[in-house]
């Protein structure tokens, strides 16, 4: 396979559903394209989810199919742990050089697992947050792709290392492997680097680390998953309690020009998204939810008013800017209920702090000639080359990067033709 | 429900020239009145404040003790996703509550705006000036005179011992104006309570407290408070203030002191004693106490000047006329006094006589412009302390009578 397409390739930053559609769409309709990912699979943040909007569905659906469609295509190359390095030329013969990180597992692997069972040595789990440990050694999540082990050679010890390449019947693991550097030409390129949960250890008011019963939204995410750490269970870390009492802590970090400026669009639907996770498991805990503005855009209102109407649900007018750590493991959150002008103090089980996207490209897009707006979105610039997608390009739901990535698909194809 | 709001536009102006133009940024999330240290559970704030504020409910805002009970920590500042400065918001709506209430209205007017400053001084200078040019003692002594009697022959002398001339002069322009500082607060004061009281609806208040009653219960532990810093040591973002703050206030605690004994000896014992006139020797112990005294109110105010400085650099406050005049004020004060008495000791006449002068413009400014200047919160914090207290005690709560 050579690495120089022709005329009119499209190179896709991210490979998360926003990349994989635009990188499909531009394929499918003739194009050479190449997608990257700096993660060792693809899929994103969708492929953490339990469930995304609109129809709540499993993130399989959708992800599978797209997976299916490029390895279907021979037009897409896909290339994982890769990132890019640097960027010249300009629209219809850039020339970019990207380095791909050692995986140290070839492609002989059949993602058998025997290396993993080998392995002596643990890791936290990135997937999961950090929730809980995986082999050093590990399939990224139960669905990646490309379905392929990869191995932390830092976290191994020598006799692990040893004891994980006996264990390999293919001759897949390879501790040598180098980082590889190369260049690709191509005519455009379609940043879709997604975004990163906000790292809700800044919110230092919140005193986040104070307890265990402090989460964010995309750790009851990967909690309510199936496949998860929890098996799908909605338990507080650390004890295992199982809530009676959930606090909702809205705009954690978002629309705050001490954290992020922008508003991250998703944080009130995951917030109702989480409610119903919540009532399939307890029907009678009680939940608070505690926001500035509740923001369910078009045809999400509906599903707002299912909850609110939830007879074991109080949504309070008031940001937490205050949690203090109980003895009994749970949390109290301290907010002004701006209606009745009460400080209100709520003792709940657990929290869950409604953590918003930060952009995921950040300063490293600067150097790279990206244009950014100031909160650190991606400004689309066909007539450089230079085209945004999904969360790259502004805080949206899935549904939005959808067409997002089409209409950057389209605009890519157009240059260099 | 309905609501009639009526904005008074001109308060809105008045907040944006004090400093208060960030609160438009506002959007109610209230994480201010939960980071704020010295917000209560009942009667939290700034957050609303600052929508009565972006409404203009001016009525609701001069009668609201939050208000004076905020110390602005910047607690507030700090942590507000808006940049809404809710602290400096606060400040500037007490300047607005200080100009209202003032007594007569004209001085209260003048002392609230930077552009008034050439007047602001020249008030002061004229008037002494002018007393200096008709008392006849308008020369400068020489240099045995002056060490002799220091300033006490700056308005000229008579022999006539009943009263020294220097003694009338001074009490003519001083109490004077300390007596109109202190009808002017007095007036605010009543003003204020009313409508705090009127705001709380404590206007159905079965039983009053005796005048002995609501001294003991509320104005003394209110101000025992206030001596003891006790809430401003709650402040967290700008701590350091409290390091100027507390010093200064035992400055003038002691300057007080110092001023009370000083009029007493020279202008009620000086009358029958006439050798009390003239300067103090420096180990007198009232002399030590008023030179700490200086020299910590230089300082205090040094703190605080340095402060203030920062916080403006860091973006955590704006830099406004309101909270400068004051500082300047003190600064002028306690810098004139002690150069006049340096001079003094060196012997300079000249240099002694016209420092001498400055300080007695500074000193006036101070007492003059009190009840309208960020110096007001000497009297309407207090009194806010303790209407706090009073709002929250069983004459007001009658706990029978709650729902």
């Amino acid at each position: 396979m050579s690495d120089t397409a022709g005329n009119g390739a499209v190179l896709v930053v991210g490979g998360g559903i926003s990349g994989l559609t635009a990188a499909l769409e531009a394929a499918e309709v003739g194009n050479d394209v190449f997608i990257i990912d700096k993660n060792p699979y693809f899929g994103g943040r969708v492929a953490q989810l339990n469930q995304y909007f609109p129809k709540l569905c499993p993130p399989t659906c959708g992800l599978e199919i797209n997976f299916k469609r490029i390895k279907d295509n021979r037009k897409v190359r896909t290339y994982t742990m890769t990132t890019v390095k640097s960027v010249s030329g300009g629209p219809g013969n850039f020339e970019v050089t990207l380095e791909t990180a050692p995986r140290y597992v070839n492609s002989n692997c059949t993602a058998c697992g025997d290396c993993s069972d080998a392995c002596t040595d643990e890791i936290d789990n990135a997937f999961n947050f950090g929730m809980d440990k995986c082999k050093a050694i590990y399939l990224p999540h139960e669905m990646a792709f490309p379905r392929r082990f990869v191995l932390d050679k830092d976290a191994c010890s020598e006799e692990c290392l040893s004891a994980i390449k006996g264990a390999c019947k293919y001759d897949a693991v390879d501790t040598e492997m180098q980082p590889k550097v190369f260049t690709i030409n191509v005519a455009s390129i379609v940043w879709a680097t997604g975004w990163d949960p906000y790292d809700y250890k800044k919110l230092d008011n919140l005193k986040p680390e104070s307890s265990s019963a402090i989460i964010t939204n995309m750790m009851m995410e990967r909690m309510a998953s199936d496949n998860g750490p929890t098996g799908g269970k909605i338990i507080r870390p650390g004890d295992g309690k199982e809530p009676e009492s959930f606090a909702f802590v809205q705009c954690a970090g978002s629309r705050d020009e001490n954290h992020l400026e922008h508003c991250s669009y998703i944080c009130c639907m995951a917030t109702f998204k989480h409610m119903t996770y919540i009532r399939e498991r307890y029907p009678e805990a009680k939940i608070y939810v505690f926001y500035i503005d509740l923001r369910t855009p078009g045809k999400y209102e509906h599903f707002r008013e299912k909850l609110m109407s939830d007879e074991n649900a109080e949504f309070i007018k008031g940001k937490v800017a205050d949690i203090i750590a109980e003895d009994d493991g749970g949390v109290t959150v301290v907010a002004e209920n701006a209606v009745t002008g009460v400080k209100m103090k709520q003792k709940v089980d657990m929290c869950v702090l409604a953590t918003g996207m930060q952009p995921a490209l950040g300063e490293a897009g600067k150097a790279l000639g990206v244009a950014m707006d100031g909160n650190g979105f991606v400004v689309s610039e066909p007539e450089k080359g230079m085209i945004a997608a999904g969360c790259a390009k502004s805080a949206v739901d899935v549904y939005t990067s959808g067409q997002s990535s089409t209409a950057a698909a389209l605009k890519a194809i157009q240059i260099g033709r | 429900m309905s609501m009639n709001v009526q904005p008074d536009l001109d308060f809105i102006k008045d907040m944006k020239a004090a400093g208060g133009d960030t609160l438009k940024n506002c959007f109610q999330c209230a994480t201010c009145s939960v980071v704020c240290p010295l917000s209560s559970d009942d009667n939290p704030f700034p957050r609303r404040e600052m929508i009565f504020a972006q409404w203009g409910l001016k009525d609701k805002l001069i009668g609201d003790a939050n208000v004076l009970l905020c110390h602005q920590c910047g607690d507030c500042t700090a942590y507000c996703p808006r940049g809404a400065k809710p602290g400096d918001v606060l400040g500037a709506i007490r300047a607005y509550a200080y100009k209202f209430y003032g007594w007569p209205k004209g001085l209260a007017n003048l002392a609230s705006s930077g552009k008034n400053l050439p007047m602001l001084i020249g008030i002061p200078a004229v008037v002494i000036l002018v007393m200096w040019l008709i008392s006849g003692g308008m020369h400068i002594p020489s240099t045995e005179a002056f060490v002799h009697h220091g300033y006490g022959n700056f308005f000229g002398h008579w022999n006539f011992h009943l009263l020294a001339k220097n003694v009338f002069f001074i009490d003519l322009m001083f109490l004077t104006a300390a007596g109109i500082a202190v009808y002017g607060s007095y007036k605010g004061v009543t003003a204020m309570w009313k409508a705090m009281a009127e705001n709380a609806g404590v206007g159905e208040a079965l039983y009053r407290p005796s005048v002995p009653q609501f001294i003991k219960e509320f104005f003394w532990p209110a101000v025992v408070e206030i001596v003891e810093h006790e809430r401003f040591k709650k402040c967290e973002t700008n701590a350091d203030r409290i390091r100027g703050h507390l010093p200064l206030m035992w400055a003038f605690i002691a300057l007080l002191f110092v001023t009370a004994y000083s009029a007493f000896a020279q202008d009620v014992l000086g009358i029958f004693i006439p050798s009390l006139h003239g300067p103090m020797s420096l180990w007198n112990p009232v002399k030590i106490l008023a030179n700490v005294a200086a020299i910590a109110l230089v300082v205090g105010t040094g703190i605080l000047w340095g402060n203030r400085t920062q916080m403006e650099k860091d973006g955590q406050s704006s830099r406004t006329f309101y909270d400068w005049f004051l500082i300047w004020m003190i600064m002028a004060v306690g810098v004139t006094g002690i150069g006049a008495e340096l001079l003094r000791l060196i012997g300079i006449a000249s240099i002694g006589y016209v420092t001498y002068y400055l300080h007695l413009v500074a000193v006036m400014m101070l007492f003059l412009y009190m009840p309208y200047t960020k110096f007001a919160h000497l009297v309407y914090r207090t009194f806010a302390m303790t209407f706090e207290r009073y709002r929250d005690s069983a004459y007001v709560k009658n706990p029978i009578n709650e729902e």
